[in-house]
């Protein structure tokens, strides 16, 4: 079972202290919840395939039916797939793709990783730092951020002219139309994700397995590496599963920044199909059975790495506080990464911005520019037709939507990491198969689903919060798996020894241990949840305004400042709704950090 | 229990009848929607409005500009009739479309009226739409309106070429649609893969006014120009190019860099005869909700007076006899004397080839 010198005498330690007193409580706590187990599975299951079957179902008939003008289902036809296999036999996009998505989920992990590590693990200074870069940079609307880095990287942009007078170039000296400029805006996007989630999971971590190590005289890299870093892999598949699929199948990146320089993605042809008449999404929907298959036997290899999940648990009985890591020197060359980190990661585009929005048209920053300042953007952006009710409605459906998925997938996760049901994997299937639905084919089929079965939420926020739940439950059970993992099921026997119930066990013992992951994933579907824009647009109805549509509507018909300036004003409501959440969260949660 | 039973059956088989007759909202002796908008005669403004004042509001689907447009024409409306609502739901062509047609398939009628560039000819086709009558058509040329009846035009679209003040000195600025060919330009240029406004109307201009073989052979040589291409929008893209990423912005509309001019943008339009222009037509919903209140917003979007609105907010109102706040926006206003106005069923009928021409030449 044990492969790790370190785990291994880990888990002679656990058997030789308390074997039989755990073997009891297993077989206690099994009476105790069985039937409460059976229950949370099927409410769990119930929900999650009322949530994600017929989405899935319009997803697989897309692809193997033409349809009609108005959408009815047409005709079976395998031609999506045959037009699938040609694009893949073009080696070009296919070696961009990949390219593409291994890059950007390596550098966001490596990035978001790194000052996860930094702001959990050790003592440098301006830790605080990282949880607010990750927010609002997150909280920036995408369209914006991705912009916002145009400007910069340009080849008029601040950047490339400072490199121009100091090299000495005549031309540009970074080309940001590139493959490398596509993953490097990409993985900015997802390293707070990234940061998120394996803030969460550093800070629950065995400090006596990096003590052993150290005990028997590895040096501090050697432990990070062998020890701390292994004990991660469940963390660290999720965030490079997650972000490799999702860039994947991204075109959003790949068109603003890849397309001008003639990088050609597997999605830049879909795109383009896409916009024939009448709409086809038949090779969207192939494209996403097809990465359907890849993912299922993706989770299911991972599903077999963890099913000895013990060798991962880092939340035991006896502590699980780490110990920060004294830096010495070292503390300064690790704040001032954090520091490079939330430079780039948040002002330098966040400055862009603000000054596209003080500017009646768009000029590179400059003295003379200053001259031009004004406020009509921010006038404009608040004349903005019910602004204040897409705030609220914003706010509302994240508030909801991130509670509601991070509930449900924490049941999910409780089973799949708990109990030894056969055939769970493909629950975890079932909770990962939204990420790869097309947000035009998802909401079309949430549109046609809630039009035809008698339940009133056409029209309403309601619809919107069920397509939300939806789409994010895959990013929920990411962060509550890994989470769980870590925790060790004796935390939970030991309360059923003791005479708790199987929900006061979730609620005192499970809840509060995983509060980093559970905060962490909030947040970030919080964040998320603001930005949804492939489905909105079509679920929104004239009393239902959403912001993300609104910003939307102005990168399609308006000036780049009023964009900006709406972009601002947003993001400053956003992240301030966050960081109240989290801090009350951490103040008032069971678990005090 | 029995009793309820009954009732239940009963109630389905009115709701069966009311479906099978067609008509939602339609009581014996009423008019139909096809009577009420084809209505051509002396009391038809009075009877449009003792009706409209029963329905009380209009629900549009729109893919104008909400902030620029829909809602100064909703004040001037509401001004008119005070007893009316008007309710709008903003989206592109595609998104209306789709919304519109997942609604019909489940029998619910909400929307009164849709617009857009191509979005009511897709709606045409799938039989859809209902024919009307308007008094104001009389006023407008035959391309700006259908000869059916089917849509009618609130204002119209011109493209042209934006380039940037600062990187392009006035003796260089390409004229001609030849100019743009000339080697200064390779590399500079840049356009959008939008469909209803990019590089495929472009494409489609080309083909249609220069012929198919000669607009080929142009495509090709524009081809080598290495022209960068975005799915930003037009707007986005003549940004870019007071931004100085691209001196040159291919196809952009001329409104756009003309607000930017006003604003001190260093940028300008430059008109390539025949100039492409596209029709934003106006349509009226098969199952209308709200005939009367439907026929009288028509009405007024397409008057002088509701023209002047869209004159106002700085669009280019399709009434010949209202021009552009700015004249030389609009043909024979001084800056250019030709369009080519791509009928929406041609825009629809050809415009997966030219997406496709566009794709298989200028993406490979």
């Amino acid at each position: 079972m044990a492969k790790h010198p370190s785990t291994q005498a880990y888990d002679f330690s656990l058997k030789s202290a308390g074997a039989r007193a755990t073997r009891n409580a297993a077989a206690l706590g099994a009476a105790l919840h069985f039937d409460v187990v059976t229950c949370v599975m099927i409410a769990v299951l119930l929900v999650t395939g009322y949530l994600v079957l017929p989405p899935l179902y319009s997803v697989v008939q897309t692809s193997l039916f033409t349809t009609r003008l108005t959408g009815e289902i047409d005709q079976f036809t395998l031609q999506y797939y045959r037009n699938l296999l040609s694009e893949l036999r073009v080696l070009g996009p296919l070696l961009n793709t990949l390219y593409f998505s291994l890059g950007a989920s390596l550098l966001a992990t490596l990035l978001g990783g790194s000052v996860a590590w930094i702001v959990t693990r050790t003592d440098a200074p301006l830790r605080g730092l990282g949880y607010f870069t990750a927010f609002a940079s997150f909280g920036t609307p995408f369209i914006l951020y991705t912009i916002g880095w145009l400007l910069l990287l340009g080849k008029a942009g601040p950047i490339n002219s400072w490199l121009k007078a100091w090299l000495d170039q005549s031309g540009p000296v970074i080309n940001v139309y590139s493959l490398l400029g596509m993953i490097f805006i990409e993985s900015l996007l997802w390293s707070p994700f990234v940061f998120l989630m394996l803030a969460a999971a550093f800070r629950s971590m065995d400090p006596s397995l990096e003590e052993a190590s150290a005990v028997c005289g590895a040096r501090l890299w050697q432990t990070m590496r062998r020890v701390s870093l292994r004990l991660m892999l469940p963390a660290f598949f999720s965030v490079v599963l997650l972000i490799f699929i999702r860039s994947f199948e991204s075109f959003e990146i790949p068109a603003l920044v890849g397309l001008p320089g003639d990088i050609r993605v597997l999605t830049t042809s879909i795109y383009l199909d896409a916009q024939k008449l009448p709409p086809q999404y038949g090779n969207a929907g192939a494209f996403s059975v097809l990465l359907m298959f890849i993912v299922a036997a993706t989770l299911y290899l991972y599903f077999r790495i963890t099913r000895e999940g013990d060798r991962f648990h880092t939340v035991t009985g006896k502590g699980y506080r780490p110990t920060v890591i004294h830096l010495g020197r070292w503390r300064y060359l690790a704040a001032s990464g954090l520091f490079l980190y939330s430079v780039v990661l948040l002002v330098l585009p966040f400055l862009i911005i603000l000054w596209a929005s003080l500017l009646p048209f768009y000029i590179q920053p400059s003295f003379e520019a200053l001259g031009k300042f004004t406020l009509k953007n921010y006038i404009t952006a608040l004349h903005f037709p019910k602004i204040t009710d897409s705030i609220k409605n914003s706010i509302l459906l994240g508030l909801g939507s991130a509670s509601a998925v991070m509930v449900l997938t924490l049941f999910a996760s409780w089973l799949l990491v708990r109990t030894k049901i056969r055939g769970r994997w493909l629950l975890d299937l079932l909770t990962t198969l939204p990420l790869l639905f097309p947000g035009i084919v998802m909401g079309l089929a949430i549109l046609r689903f809630y039009l035809l079965v008698p339940i009133p939420v056409y029209g309403t926020l309601w619809i919107l919060w069920i397509a939300f739940v939806t789409r994010y439950i895959p990013y929920g059970i990411r962060y509550t798996h890994s989470g769980l993992l870590q925790l060790h099921k004796e935390l939970e026997e030991a309360s059923y020894v003791s005479g708790a119930s199987w929900s006061g066990s979730m609620r005192r013992i499970v809840l509060p241990l995983i509060t980093p992951s559970f905060l962490g994933g909030w947040v970030f579907i919080f964040l998320l949840s603001a930005k949804e824009l492939s489905m909105s647009v079509l679920l929104v109805s004239p009393q239902t305004p959403v912001v993300s549509v609104a910003i939307f509507e102005l990168w399609e018909n308006a000036q780049v400042g009023e964009l900006a300036a709406f972009g601002v004003i947003w993001s400053a409501i956003l992240v301030s709704v966050a960081i109240v959440y989290y801090l009350i969260a951490r103040r008032y949660g069971v678990q005090q950090s | 229990m029995v009793r309820s039973k009954a009732t239940v059956v009963a109630s389905c088989i009115a709701l069966v009848a009311l479906v099978l007759s067609g008509g939602v909202g339609r009581t014996a002796g009423a008019a139909t929607v096809e009577e009420i908008a084809l209505m051509n005669r002396a009391d038809r403004q009075k009877i449009l409005v003792e009706g409209a004042k029963k329905e009380g509001k209009i629900s549009w689907y729109t893919t104008l500009i909400v902030d620029q447009v829909v809602r100064p024409v909703k004040e001037a409306f509401e001004k008119e009739y005070p007893f009316l609502q008007v309710e709008f739901f903003r989206g592109n062509a595609e998104r209306l479309v789709q919304k519109m047609f997942a609604e019909y398939q489940a029998k619910r009628y909400d929307v009164d009226i849709i617009d857009g560039t191509v979005s009511p000819t897709m709606v045409r086709r799938a039989n859809l739409l209902q024919r009307f009558y308007s008094p104001v058509f009389a006023d407008y040329p035959a391309e700006l309106k259908d000869s059916q009846g089917y849509w009618g035009s609130t204002n119209l679209y011109f493209f042209a070429t934006g380039y940037n003040t600062n990187m392009v000195k006035a003796n260089e600025v390409p004229k001609t649609y030849e100019d743009l060919l000339n080697p200064r330009w390779k590399g500079q240029m840049m356009w959008s893969t939008s469909r209803g406004s990019g590089a495929p109307i472009m494409i489609g201009t080309i083909l249609n006014t220069m012929g198919a073989e000669a607009g080929k052979a142009y495509l090709q040589k524009l081809k080598a120009q290495n022209i960068a291409k975005s799915t930003a929008s037009n707007r986005q893209i003549l940004d870019l190019t007071i931004a100085g990423e691209y001196p040159l912005a291919l196809h952009i509309f001329n409104h756009h860099a003309y607000i930017s001019k006003s604003a001190g943008a260093p940028v300008d339009w430059q008109p390539h005869e025949p100039v492409t222009a596209t029709i934003q037509t106006i349509a009226l919903a098969k199952n209308t909700p709200h005939p009367h209140a439907a026929m009288l917003l028509l009405d007024f979007v397409m008057s002088e007076k509701g023209q002047k609105v869209f004159q106002q907010a700085n669009y280019l109102p399709s009434h010949p006899k209202v021009p552009a706040k700015q004249a030389d926006l609009k043909p024979g206003g001084g800056r250019f004397k030709r369009a080519y106005y791509i009928d929406p069923d041609v825009q629809y009928d050809k415009g997966n080839e030219w997406v496709e021409y566009f794709n298989n030449v200028f993406m490979k």
